[in-house]
């Protein structure tokens, strides 16, 4: 299947336009064009005309390509990339929605040094030279008090800058980076992982029968797949979808089933018991290239459909419709792995089960299976870094107290570690095992936080923990666009250019059509802001004035580290690096200029690892479904169902989901996407909330254990009765945020800070909480 | 037959209602941002059935370019016309804002305009259509429930879909004639 050949008509016409055509459509009658036209002319001084220039979103993680239709210095519009084939050509209401990001009024417009207490709000614009300074005498001043430069944490968010910022945290010698994934999606990547020794991806457009738990593509648009999953749906296609809540999914799917929450284990161990019991898996695929079928085989018999249906409340005549179904359709049958799993503390042990009963029917690597995914390699920088001497290692690996973080159940009493996580990523670490390692200071203090585009107090639970974390801080400096609530109670904060507005490295995003993806400015900067690289070089160079910043480092790996990182790339534009990066492939770098988009080929890539001799990253160089590993260090090498706790009677599980409007806790002081969500509402179901006294647009209190939120009401049969939900990303304590400040709930407030401790993910599903009218 | 008879196709099955129409139009028209200032929308239909047994649809609208025209016919200005393809503008410099047209679209699909102090609604976007552009909503609209097009084309896609599907049209009863086609599956 082919995506580029799609709107080849407006790429041409894109080739040919200009100001002769705006002109030209302003003869075409319609007086709405002359308004537009005087909005326009308040665009940057001196630069007049039209022009179209591509580069790609930032608004969530999808990255899709954009063209941005530029009239007199000023952003008309942005518009979909019709040769972006991996979101095949849309743009979303974020996408969109970022025209208003550098025009936004609440943005950050020059570095703030706080002068009130934190979080009062307090602030003083200072040049960039005083602010690189700050920071750098703040990073000495640790480094000489502490003697350990690990003491500084280093939290960011995925995008393409983040490169720059950990160039930062690597001349600076910390150990302790704390990245997104443990918030997010690291224990699916384990599970799969575990099992294929790669995350790999779904091919939707080809699956003729698919199970998706709780992945609500039709609203948490992660691409290609939510496109795929209505725009290119093969005829016929089956799915079945498993979530206790009505989402956009359930309503296109075959089947909704409102799962009990935490127990679709208990689903696909069942489903998987009726597919080994009656021999319906692909036995020469799992001959050749699976580890440990035997003693799945007699794992898995107690799991019968029966059993499931007590835990799961799905029917035992479901479950077997679903075995023989995805049997059936084999290989063209799939589990879908999904992203955001940060559900239960054993979310691991469910996305192993997930992936083993993939592997057994051998909807491996083939059209309409999972398959792994390909990139376009690039070539890499490879600067020199000096070894410090003051820097301990990652604080959350030799931590050993994540007990507390861990719920007193069946699950912690066997199957998963109580002392500290199993598999952390090196860069990544694991979000709520550092902060609680930070509150105690164990086994050494942190003592400053530098945040890029992290929201750390708004996207992560129990966020009173996380104030107190800022509490024992002697410095907190973040990055970012507009005054989050990290930004809010920072001592300084320094703007960065919006996406918009800077030059980006290239991104190979992998996957099964690998493309390489970039930013070029669509407009010059409007305020004083810089992009992180810029932001990293300033900060760096002050930091080489200041000689007891190197004092603890080889004299001449420092000399190789001025000559690789700063002068070769520091110093240097971002338009170089992009240069250098796509330099294996001539006439890349002005493809991507001028198309927004490189790739080698726009066919789907299937069957590589699907080859005699194919050696897979686990220990038995084959798919385990029996792992060895987890076999070495005590934990369960078949996936055991446990029970998940149960809310008390008269409390509910709060239960998270993203949609389409907004992306986590990053967009929601966007006007075009406040008109849409302007604040969150709680689902109930209407048998409790008449219960209750309570109806719709009634405000209620939601209790936890740790905080409590009030917030509207919104009485629907679109959730089974034991939870409920609403979403991130409101309820906010910044003022700089005006349209959501204190609008809806938050759900950082109230989300128990339990851990997943195998990947080291949170586990946002373990929260049960009371409502009451407000 | 030289002039095109523009129209949208929609397979209403497909849409998600993430809304990427609505904030492309928006971006596109400049559509202030105020309650009750849209050119068009998604409405999520009543859902259907008692929990566990639900169905719920998606329905985009807008103004669905009447070629019976209640709100041209009312217009005591002639600041409301038809192009020479059948779409429904409005002229601004012409409107009062006496809301006649208002009142007498079936489907609410007209606002006042703040800032231009006249009527506004959709327009197909006819402004992009000499570029050879389309529509921005149907140009952004991730799962493609939108297909706009010539009717008076046979090789056009809306034609082909309109061959080869059932459609209904939105409240027929008003013989309004629109342009809008919603395919049933």
């Amino acid at each position: 299947m082919s995506f580029t050949r799609l709107k080849l008509s407006r790429r041409k016409f894109l080739a040919a336009s200009g100001v002769t055509l705006a002109a030209a459509s302003m003869a075409g009658g319609l007086s709405s064009i002359k308004a537009v036209a005087n909005d326009e002319a308040k665009g940057k001084l001196g630069e007049l005309g039209r022009k179209f220039v591509p580069s790609s979103c930032a608004m969530c993680v999808n990255k899709c390509g954009l063209i941005a239709e530029v009239v007199n210095g000023k952003i008309r519009k942005l518009n979909p990339n019709p040769k972006f084939f991996k979101s095949r050509a849309m743009l979303c209401a974020r996408g969109n929605a970022g025209v208003e990001e550098p025009y936004n009024p609440d943005r950050l417009k020059a570095p703030l040094l706080r002068v009130g207490k934190r979080g009062e709000g307090q602030f003083k614009e200072i040049s960039w030279d005083e602010a690189f300074k700050i920071v750098a005498k703040n990073l000495d001043e640790i480094k000489r008090k502490y003697e350990n430069r690990s003491a500084v944490a280093f939290y960011s968010t995925e995008g393409f800058q983040e490169e720059f910022f950990h160039f930062l945290v690597q001349s600076y010698g910390s150990a302790n980076t704390v990245r997104h994934p443990t918030l997010c999606l690291s224990s699916v990547i384990q599970g799969w992982s575990s099992v294929f020794g790669t995350y790999p991806d779904a091919d939707l457009t080809q699956a003729e029968f698919v199970i998706m738990l709780g992945a609500n593509r039709g609203e948490a648009l992660v691409t290609p797949d939510s496109i795929d999953f209505q725009k290119n749906r093969p005829k016929g296609q089956k799915i079945v979808y498993l979530d206790p809540r009505f989402t956009v999914t359930a309503s296109k799917a075959d089947k909704w089933y409102p799962v009990k929450p935490g127990t679709d284990l208990a689903f696909i161990l069942a489903v998987t018991n009726v597919i080994v019991e009656e021999g319906l898996y692909d036995k020469e695929f799992v001959d050749k290239f699976t580890f440990g079928f035997d003693k799945l085989k007699e794992h898995i018999k107690p799991y019968t459909p029966e059993w499931a249906e007590k835990e799961c409340e799905i029917s035992a005549s479901e479950i077997r419709w679903t075995a023989h179904e995805f049997a059936k359709y084999a290989p063209r049958s799939l589990v879908y792995p999904g992203r955001r799993t940060s559900w239960y503390v054993n979310d691991v042990y469910l996305r192993r089960a997930c992936a083993i009963l993939t592997a057994i029917v051998g909807s491996f690597d083939v059209p309409g299976g999972i398959v792994p995914k390909s990139s376009i390699p690039l070539a890499k920088h490879d600067p020199i870094f000096p070894f410090f001497d003051m820097s301990k290692g990652r604080l959350d690996v030799s931590f050993k107290g994540i007990k507390e973080l861990l719920p007193e159940d069946e699950r912690t009493a066997a199957g998963l570690p109580t002392d500290s996580c199993t598999f952390l990523g090196e860069k990544d670490g694991s979000w709520l095992a550092f902060r609680e390692a930070a509150l105690r200071g164990e086994p050494y203090p942190i003592k400053a936080i530098i945040a890029y585009k992290q929201n750390l107090v708004e996207s992560a639970p129990n966020r009173e923990k996380t104030l107190k974390l800022f509490e024992q801080m002697d410095f907190i400096c973040t990055i970012e666009i507009q005054m989050s609530e990290t930004a809010w109670y920072s001592d300084l904060v320094l703007p960065e250019s919006t996406y918009l507005e800077r030059w980006d490295p290239c991104h190979s995003l992998s996957g099964i059509w690998p493309i390489v993806t970039f930013r070029q400015p669509v407009i010059e900067p409007l305020f004083n802001t810089k992009s992180m690289h810029e932001i990293a070089a300033g900060i760096v160079n002050e930091m080489l004035k200041i000689p007891s910043l190197w004092d603890d480092a080889d004299s001449a790996d420092v000399e190789d580290f001025k000559a690789t990182l700063v002068e070769e790339i520091l110093n240097k534009p971002t338009e170089e690096f992009v240069k250098y990066q796509l330099s294996k492939y001539p006439g890349a770098f002005d493809q991507i200029k001028k198309e927004g988009v490189f790739y080698l080929s726009d066919k789907p890539v299937y069957g590589k690892m699907r080859k005699e001799g194919t050696r897979f990253k686990t220990k038995s160089g084959k798919i385990e479904l029996y792992n060895l590993k987890y076999e070495e260090k005590g934990l369960d090498p078949l996936p055991v169902y446990r029970r998940p706790s149960q809310p008390e009677p008269g409390k509910y599980r709060f239960i998270l989901g993203r949609h389409a409007w907004n992306t986590h806790a990053g967009t929601q002081n966007n006007e075009y996407l406040h008109m849409i969500q302007k604040e969150n509402s709680l689902w109930i179901n209407t048998k409790e909330a008449i219960r209750l006294g309570i109806k719709s647009g009634d405000y209620v209190k939601v209790k936890s254990k740790v905080g409590e939120q009030i917030v509207k009401a919104y009485v629907t049969e679109k959730i089974r009765p034991d939870c409920v939900f609403y979403a991130h990303g409101f309820g906010r304590i910044s003022k700089g945020l005006s349209l959501v400040y204190k609008k809806g709930a938050s759900q950082a407030a109230i989300l128990e800070d339990k851990i997943e401790p195998i990947s080291g993910n949170a586990a946002m599903h373990e929260t049960f909480v009371e409502i009451k009218k407000a | 037959m030289n002039e095109k008879r523009y129209a949208i196709v929609l397979d209403t099955k497909k849409c998600i209602n993430c809304k990427a129409c609505t904030v492309a139009c928006r971006a596109e028209n400049h559509v202030p941002h105020e309650e009750g200032a849209y050119r068009i929308w998604v409405t999520a239909l009543e859902l259907q059935g008692k929990f566990p047994d639900l169905h719920q649809d998606y329905e985009p609208s807008q103004c669905q370019h009447c070629q019976n025209t209640p709100c041209e016919s009312v217009c005591p200005t002639r600041a409301t016309y038809k192009s020479p393809e059948g779409v429904v503008l409005v002229d601004y410099d012409k409107c009062i804002l006496c809301k006649a047209c208002m009142t007498a679209c079936p489907y609410n699909a007209r606002f006042v305009h703040e800032h231009h102090k006249a009527i506004d609604k959709c327009t197909f976007c006819y402004h992009r259509l000499p570029e050879g552009r389309e529509p921005a909503c149907v140009e952004t609209c991730p799962t493609k429930v939108r297909v706009f097009g010539d009717l008076n084309d046979p090789n056009s896609q809306v034609s082909k879909l309109l061959d080869t599907n059932r459609y209904y049209r939105l409240k027929e009863d008003r013989n309004t004639n629109p342009r809008l086609y919603y395919i049933i599956k």
